[in-house]
């Protein structure tokens, strides 16, 4: 059996992999963001080379784990799916790694009574990002508890969306320059879409999820 | 001519393997767990395997199509429901094979003047409702506990992919091992008698027997009806009559495999015998009602909303259609053979009331002034026999056949050199060619004759009025080892 499952494990783990990595991601991305407010400016830059690799190792990973799939004509019925929800996962490290590098380039100056509303709207995303890991990493073993962690996804997309518009609100409340607002209100956007991104996977693995029941 | 004989059963062979494999592997390929290519080659080996090592075994009936008695008429019977199978898998629906073949024969019953036993028919009527109604339940069964395991196991998407992969080979190589063993028989058996190969030794280390040889040529042809045309019947199994998944596929099949090891096992049925259990009966279920009712047991315990209810309207009229299709053919052909053809198509056996079956008769308790109205006289068909003696009305169907069955001339001369040139020794143990020896040369007039002086050796003896299923069994064995005496010993 271990021999006819050879193949198998190694996809499987693969797959861990990948969803490891997006979890590390979005954690770093918390980090980074703490660095960026408390001005650890070399930190700051660390982490984001650390996504990078980390963006770079989910593609890599992705690209192996979908020609494994073909190849070997694993999953005929749920192959579309799988490659679908891995595809859609990977763009959230995209959309993590895009928001970093855009501070590390436009470097905004964040007023002080920002910051704490800023790391709150941060936290919502990672967590929505984490508990998407959670109900993928459910797709592929626990079927009946991926509704679960869709749930949560869900709940903190929501928690994202509207601590982000306070967030916003508090922006343009501040007695800053108008384009300083403006280019503040684009970083939250930033932050609430990676949330935004974990939903939409979140979208279709409910329906994949039917699909997979028996 | 064997040659050309052969050759409608090599087509009902063609036609067998085009409809029957995708019975097994059409759920398997539609959900794309398996390659076309790698289901064909998997069926072809296992249906081969199946008809060469248990196929010809000793003990295996030479197949429904025995019943016919001339090559032409088996030449004609297997060529209709060959055909009416062909049509059938043109509009890709799966019927049974053998319910074709049947009504193919009684084609044959009504053109040669036989009386055909409707209790048979009503079998084969029962077993639409019998298979149709096991299989779901049974697949509708192993849906749920299969449901309930694989929510509790928590198996990797990718692992259950394997296992379903190699569940649905295994099952499929098993199915089509049974297929090949069981319907190899309907092939080629009618020509077993006359088989036109003769015994090839190769290399004095390993010989390839004549009927082997008949049975490779067979499964040869069924394998070649898998490669041209199964295809057809594959989507309407896995696709188009409820769309299943490779795990309801694997339950399907399962279900599919349950059933007929249940209910057609004669090996089941024996081990239960042997240990003095109750058995099972067996009940002549076709794979394509058995599948197709496991597809739509899964789908209504899925909650039915998905089954095609137009699919599975045309195919249950299929099943009626092509056993009448068979027989409207057969009787045509038939009518063809004969008249265009000059070709026998049955035996011309006659009927006759004369001093020897008369007193047979009334010593059996049949009605002594009904039988007056035909003493003495002799019949040309069984038909022409009932109706005279139905107009009596002195005597129940069953009695009638009874009647026919002793009055019935059917000349046999024993030669038991008959018997091993055709390699049938293997059927009989040895006291019962010992019997068989001791009347070498003798002639007999009537079936029941050759019969009776047998009984006189206790191996060839059966039990009146059997009780158990041992002792039925032992009959059964008797009668069909008597019935190839009879072929074999029959001369003109």
């Amino acid at each position: 059996m271990p021999l006819i499952l050879k193949t198998t494990r190694f996809v499987e783990t693969q797959i861990d992999l990948f969803l490891d990595v997006v979890s590390d991601a979005a954690i770093l991305f918390q980090l980074a963001m703490d660095d960026y407010l408390k001005e650890r400016n070399d930190q700051f830059e660390e982490r984001l080379a650390k996504i990078r690799e980390k963006e770079n190792k989910a593609d890599e990973l992705r690209v192996g784990i979908e020609r494994y799939l073909y190849e070997r004509t694993l999953i005929p019925e749920n192959r579309g799916d799988v490659l679908a929800i891995l595809e859609n996962t990977d763009e959230v490290i995209d959309n993590i790694k895009d928001a970093l590098l855009q501070f590390s380039i436009e470097m905004p100056v964040i007023p002080e009574g920002l910051d704490d509303l800023w790391m709150q709207t941060t936290s919502a995303s990672v967590a929505a990002v984490e508990q998407l890991v959670f109900a993928v990493r459910s797709f592929f073993r626990d079927i009946a508890a991926v509704n679960n962690y869709i749930h949560k996804v869900y709940f903190f997309e929501r928690e994202a969306d509207h601590l982000g518009e306070k967030l916003r609100r508090l922006i343009f409340a501040q007695d800053i320059e108008l384009s300083h607002k403006s280019q503040l209100r684009w970083f939250a956007i930033h932050i609430e879409k990676i949330s935004d991104y974990a939903q939409a996977v979140c979208d279709r693995l409910s329906i994949y999820t039917i699909k997979r029941q028996l | 001519m064997i040659f050309i004989y052969l050759l409608s059963g090599l087509f009902l062979g063609w036609s067998l393997g085009a409809n029957d494999t995708g019975n097994i592997f059409g759920a398997a390929v539609e959900t794309r767990m398996l390659k076309f290519k790698k289901a064909a080659l998997i069926a072809a080996i296992f249906i081969t395997l199946g008809a060469m090592i248990e196929g010809s075994g000793p003990s295996k009936t030479l197949g429904r199509l025995g019943s016919v008695d001339a090559l032409g008429g088996a030449f004609t019977v297997a060529l209709a429901a060959a055909l009416a199978i062909t049509v059938m898998i043109r509009i890709r629906i799966p019927v049974s094979t053998s319910q074709t073949i049947v009504g193919a024969i009684i084609g044959w019953n009504f053109f040669s003047g036989r009386l055909t036993d409707f209790r048979s028919l009503l079998t084969i009527a029962g077993s639409w409702v019998t298979a149709f109604v096991l299989s779901a339940v049974i697949a509708g069964l192993l849906f749920l506990i299969f449901r309930s395991y694989l929510s509790k196991s928590k198996l990797h998407l990718l692992e259950l992919d394997v296992y379903t992969r190699y569940g649905l080979i295994l099952i499929g190589a098993f199915a089509a091992y049974s297929l090949g063993a069981n319907n190899i028989a309907n092939v080629v058996g009618v020509f077993v008698p006359v088989s036109p190969f003769k015994d090839l030794s190769i290399a004095d280390l390993f010989v390839f027997d004549g009927i082997a040889q008949l049975y490779f040529v067979g499964s040869l042809a069924i394998v070649l009806g898998i490669y041209t045309y199964s295809w057809k019947v594959m989507r309407t199994v896995g696709k188009d009559l409820f769309h299943l998944s490779p795990v309801t596929a694997l339950i399907a099949l399962l279900a599919e495999a349950i059933v007929l090891f249940v209910f057609s096992s004669r090996g089941l049925y024996n081990f239960l015998l042997a240990l003095g259990l109750p058995t099972i009966p067996l009940v002549p279920v076709s794979s394509s009602q058995v599948i197709v009712g496991a597809v739509v047991g899964i789908a209504i315990v899925k909650g039915g909303k998905n089954i095609r209810y137009n699919v599975l309207g045309r195919i249950s009229l299929a099943w009626i259609v092509a056993p009448l299709m068979a027989f409207f053919f057969a009787f045509i052909a038939l009518f063809i053979i004969q008249n265009v053809f000059e070709q026998e198509v049955n035996k011309d056996l006659a009927y006759r009331f004369d001093d020897k079956t008369v007193p047979l008769l009334i010593a059996r308790n049949m009605d002594k002034s009904a039988l007056g109205t035909v003493n003495g006289r002799t019949f040309q068909s069984e038909r022409q026999v009932f109706h005279e003696l139905d107009r009596t009305g002195a005597f129940t169907r069953d009695e009638i056949i009874r009647i026919i069955a002793i009055v019935e001339e059917y000349p046999m001369l024993v030669n038991t050199r008959l018997l091993r040139e055709k390699g049938f020794v293997k059927r009989f143990a040895p006291e019962q060619l010992k019997a068989i020896e001791t009347l070498d040369g003798q002639r007999f007039a009537h079936r029941w004759e050759l019969a009776e002086r047998l009984q006189d050796s206790s191996s060839w003896q059966r039990i009146e009025a059997a009780k158990n299923e041992i002792q039925k069994s032992r009959n059964n064995r008797i009668n069909a080892q008597l019935d190839i005496l009879y072929r074999t010993f029959f001369v003109k």
